[in-house]
């Protein structure tokens, strides 16, 4: 070009520094607020029936507890018309909070890259001055925090919530649909699903399957964790006495004869040993013993039931062993993530 | 300085190449056009360039030997990509707020300039706009980051002839300005007109590269009678075309070479130029080892 | 797309229409086979021949005349190049490109003579059995060599840029 044009330029590094990580705060809140709407929404409707249930349920309790004297009928009556009403809604209020970490991990997890990828706004912004890894990175660990916290925050809400019902003993903190919503796993199921979500959207590249993905790959973790995993992070103790202290984990039970395993508490071997040796029995389920129970008919006959179980004071321990490999899961996984965009050729 | 420098760089997906052996160096300061039929290599070429993609074989360098795809590649790069990609829920005024972060250099005043004078309210979703202002935005966007080199991927591909017009002349005031321009383009009606350096794709390879004015220069159209066709067979001929008693050979050679008797030589345009390589998919005309204005052209292997 | 603001500073409305401050407006013929810069030199000459350009004129800023015919920048440059190489034009720095000389530079008796000259001709072609189509390709043909040898010999050492008018 001649002289007769003046390119109208600023001046420019040769190697310039990094655009400022701080920028990107902005850019991830525009970008991704009305999905972090959503979540303080859900978050919120749920919170509200917490407090409004629990302040109710609170309430209840402490009426029950100034019940005197404890052990008249009518004191008996109004335990069981507590458990009986505010049992049942907790137990359903847990259920339904089991799917909070799966759908904020698919709806704000799973968007981030699968849907740049999806429309193919990733050509834009992988090309601006900031840099590709460098703005998943900064996007991905924003929105972790984010949710993290709020779930966190959550937990404690639900923890107060779900007290008095530890308190009458109507479950205990093990029971494995309440231990991932206190302590510190709630917060770390939360990181852990929008870690998969992150990488399930840029590995299938479509908004929709990748939000599928997540909620399934999210289930069956959860679903493995707490009916197989959970149980064995410390090696259980085992007693033979029929009664665990309050707030114990029965892990499994089994019968022995002599020193030697026989079979399993439950189950059909159990079935067949009742119906041989104790005629029929009475037809009441395993495990209750009263006089004529099969359970007493078992012990006449030589067998001894013992149990794997958790004691309760190991409840903080398991949340922190928990924390810790969900945490360094997630990490892996947003690093698989990151590792992903900085090779992914177009 | 060249912006765009390539060795021997190629780019495979799978077992397939979509572009080999192509060796490139596009001189700052002109309006390229890439050229190409569908499936050529045009984009997987932008994408390297812009750093999207990774080599399988070769290297790329930008603005005088930058790695494509480093931090000051992208600093001094905007690469508006098929299909012009903003955030469809952002309104226009998010998208200069985004962009703004994202780069060191953003003249924001310009910006909102130019979506005035465009007539795209900052408020409008970039999802209500029509083909041509998200096309104009996404330009905008590009410009206001002040490059040293435009890339444009089929830019005007979708829209409408009074949009594509005015797309191309803010491109083409942008190169006044001093910003190199490289566009892959479809239609070879305008590309004499809009480009001043052209390097033709075929097959992932390159066949035609070099300025213009030299192109034109270095081939001729001669016309003469059918039966004296095969007689030229020496010189180097691109393509022929022939009737029963006319043919036309498009030949390789200036306004110097003799023109046989008999036979009348016209000059070709850019468009004709293209069309007969691309029909010729053996034929090359790509610069020799001096670079700059004034080196000849030479034939590769035919 | 709304209309914007024409002005006096040089800005381009959307309508594309150039800034005041320019006596002419240049316009483009695709069709016609010139090349785009020569249709620029020509369209200059002939507003100079009609007197719509008078030395001193502004000639259109090179970003004003891209911008509303979409058309490559060196174009435009080239156009202006011709013109100064020409002695019609002459370059301020910084300023923009300005008419500097008339058209009119061959005396009045050697038009006379040229013209019965070329009358000359005329009835010979005529003569020959050439039509009217056939006098024009022949005369554009002589034209075109012409001005090919002049310039291949005056420019030695450069590429030919070549006459590109096309043939009738």
């Amino acid at each position: 070009m001649t002289a007769l044009t003046v390119p109208a330029r600023a001046e420019r590094d040769v190697s310039p520094r990094p655009v400022p990580w701080r920028r990107m705060a902005w850019v991830t809140w525009r970008q991704h607020r009305i999905a972090l709407a959503g979540v303080a929404a859900l978050l919120g409707a749920f919170a509200v029936y917490l407090e409004l249930s629990g302040l109710q349920m609170h309430h209840a309790y402490a009426a029950l507890i100034a019940c005197h004297p404890a052990d008249s009928t009518a004191c008996q009556d109004a335990g069981a018309l507590f458990t009986g009403s505010y049992g049942i809604k907790g137990v359903i209020a847990a259920i339904l909070l089991q799917a909070v970490p799966a759908l904020i991990g698919a709806f704000i997890g799973a968007p981030v890259l699968g849907r740049e990828m999806e429309t193919g706004t990733f050509r834009y912004a992988w090309t601006q001055g900031f840099g590709r890894w460098r703005w998943a990175l900064a996007k991905l660990v924003l929105l972790a925090a984010v949710v993290t916290a709020a779930a966190g925050a959550f937990s404690l809400l639900f923890s107060w919530y779900f007290q008095p019902l530890f308190a009458v003993g109507y479950t205990i903190p093990f029971t494995p649909m309440v231990f991932d919503l206190r302590g510190v796993a709630f917060a770390a199921w939360t990181l852990t699903a929008f870690a998969i979500g992150a990488l399930a959207g840029m590995l299938i590249r479509r908004v929709v399957p990748a939000i599928a993905a997540t909620l399934a790959g999210y289930a069956g973790l959860a679903f493995a964790a707490g009916l197989f995993l959970r149980q064995y992070y410390t090696t259980p103790l085992v007693t033979n006495k029929p009664d665990l202290p309050g707030s114990a984990w029965a892990v499994s039970q089994w019968y022995a004869k002599d020193g030697k395993f026989a079979f399993p508490a439950r189950g059909s071997q159990l079935v067949d040993a009742v119906m041989q040796l104790c005629h029929g029995g009475t037809g009441r389920g395993p495990g209750i013993s009263g006089p004529g129970s099969p359970a007493q008919c078992l012990t006449q006959h030589g067998y001894t039931l013992w149990t794997n179980y958790q004691p309760g004071s190991r409840f903080w321990p398991f949340q922190w062993i928990e924390g810790g490999w969900l945490l360094a899961l997630s990490v892996l996984l947003i690093a698989v993530t990151i590792w992903l965009v900085r090779r992914r050729a177009a | 300085m060249n912006v765009v420098e390539t060795s021997g760089l190629g780019k495979r997906y799978g077992r397939t190449w979509a572009l080999r052996e192509c060796a490139l160096a596009i001189p700052a300061g002109h309006v390229t056009a890439l050229v190409g039929p569908n499936g050529a290599g045009k984009t997987t070429l932008l994408n390297l360039a812009v750093g999207l993609a990774e080599p399988s074989a070769g290297a790329v360098t930008v603005l005088g030997g930058v790695p494509a795809g480093s931090p000051a590649a992208l600093d001094g790069i905007a690469f508006v990509a098929q299909d012009a990609p903003v955030y469809k829920n952002l309104s226009a005024g998010d998208m200069l707020h985004v962009t703004g972060n994202l780069n060191h250099r953003f003249d924001r005043a310009y910006a909102q300039d130019r979506l005035a004078e465009l007539g795209i309210p900052l408020k409008q979703k970039a999802g209500r706009m029509s083909g041509g202002q998200q096309a104009q935005l996404a330009l905008t966007l590009a410009l206001a980051r002040r490059p040293r080199l435009l890339v444009l991927d089929e830019p005007v591909a979708m829209l409408d002839p009074i949009a594509r017009h005015d797309f191309m002349a803010t491109v083409l005031a942008a190169a006044a300005d001093g910003v190199s321009v490289l566009l892959s383009s479809h239609v070879l009606a305008e590309l004499e007109r809009v480009a001043d350096y052209l390097i033709l794709l075929s097959k992932g390879r390159v066949q035609v590269a070099g300025q213009v004015e030299d192109l034109l220069a270095a081939h001729r159209m001669l016309s003469g009678p059918a039966g004296e066709a095969d007689r030229y067979a020496d010189r180097p001929v691109v393509h022929v075309r022939r009737g029963e008693a006319q043919a036309h050979l498009l030949v390789r050679a200036g306004a110097q070479n003799p023109v046989p008797d008999g036979w009348e030589a016209h000059p070709v345009g850019l468009e004709e130029l293209v069309l007969a390589y691309l029909r010729e998919p053996g034929a090359a005309a790509l610069p020799g080892p001096a670079r700059g204005r004034g080196a000849t052209m030479t034939e590769v292997a035919r | 797309m709304g209309s914007g603001p024409g002005g006096g500073d040089g800005k381009i409305a959307p309508s594309g229409r150039v800034a005041a401050g320019s006596a002419i407006e240049f316009r483009l013929d695709p069709g016609s086979g010139v090349p785009t810069y020569l249709q620029l030199v020509q369209q200059v000459e002939h507003a100079l021949r009609l007197g719509y350009l008078k030395p001193g004129d502004q000639l259109p800023k090179v970003r004003d005349v891209v911008a509303s015919l979409a058309i490559n920048p060196n174009t435009v440059l080239k156009a202006y190049k011709e013109l100064e190489t020409k002695g019609l034009t002459a370059g301020r720095p910084g300023q923009g490109t300005f008419i500097q000389a008339t058209l009119s530079q061959v005396a009045l008796p050697e038009l006379t003579g040229l013209r019965r000259s070329l009358s000359g001709w005329l009835a010979a072609a005529d003569g020959a059995g050439l039509d009217r189509d056939g006098m024009v390709a022949l005369f554009s043909s002589a034209l075109r060599d012409f001005y090919e040898r002049r310039r291949g010999s005056r420019t030695r050492g450069s590429p030919a840029s070549g006459e590109t008018e096309g043939v009738a």
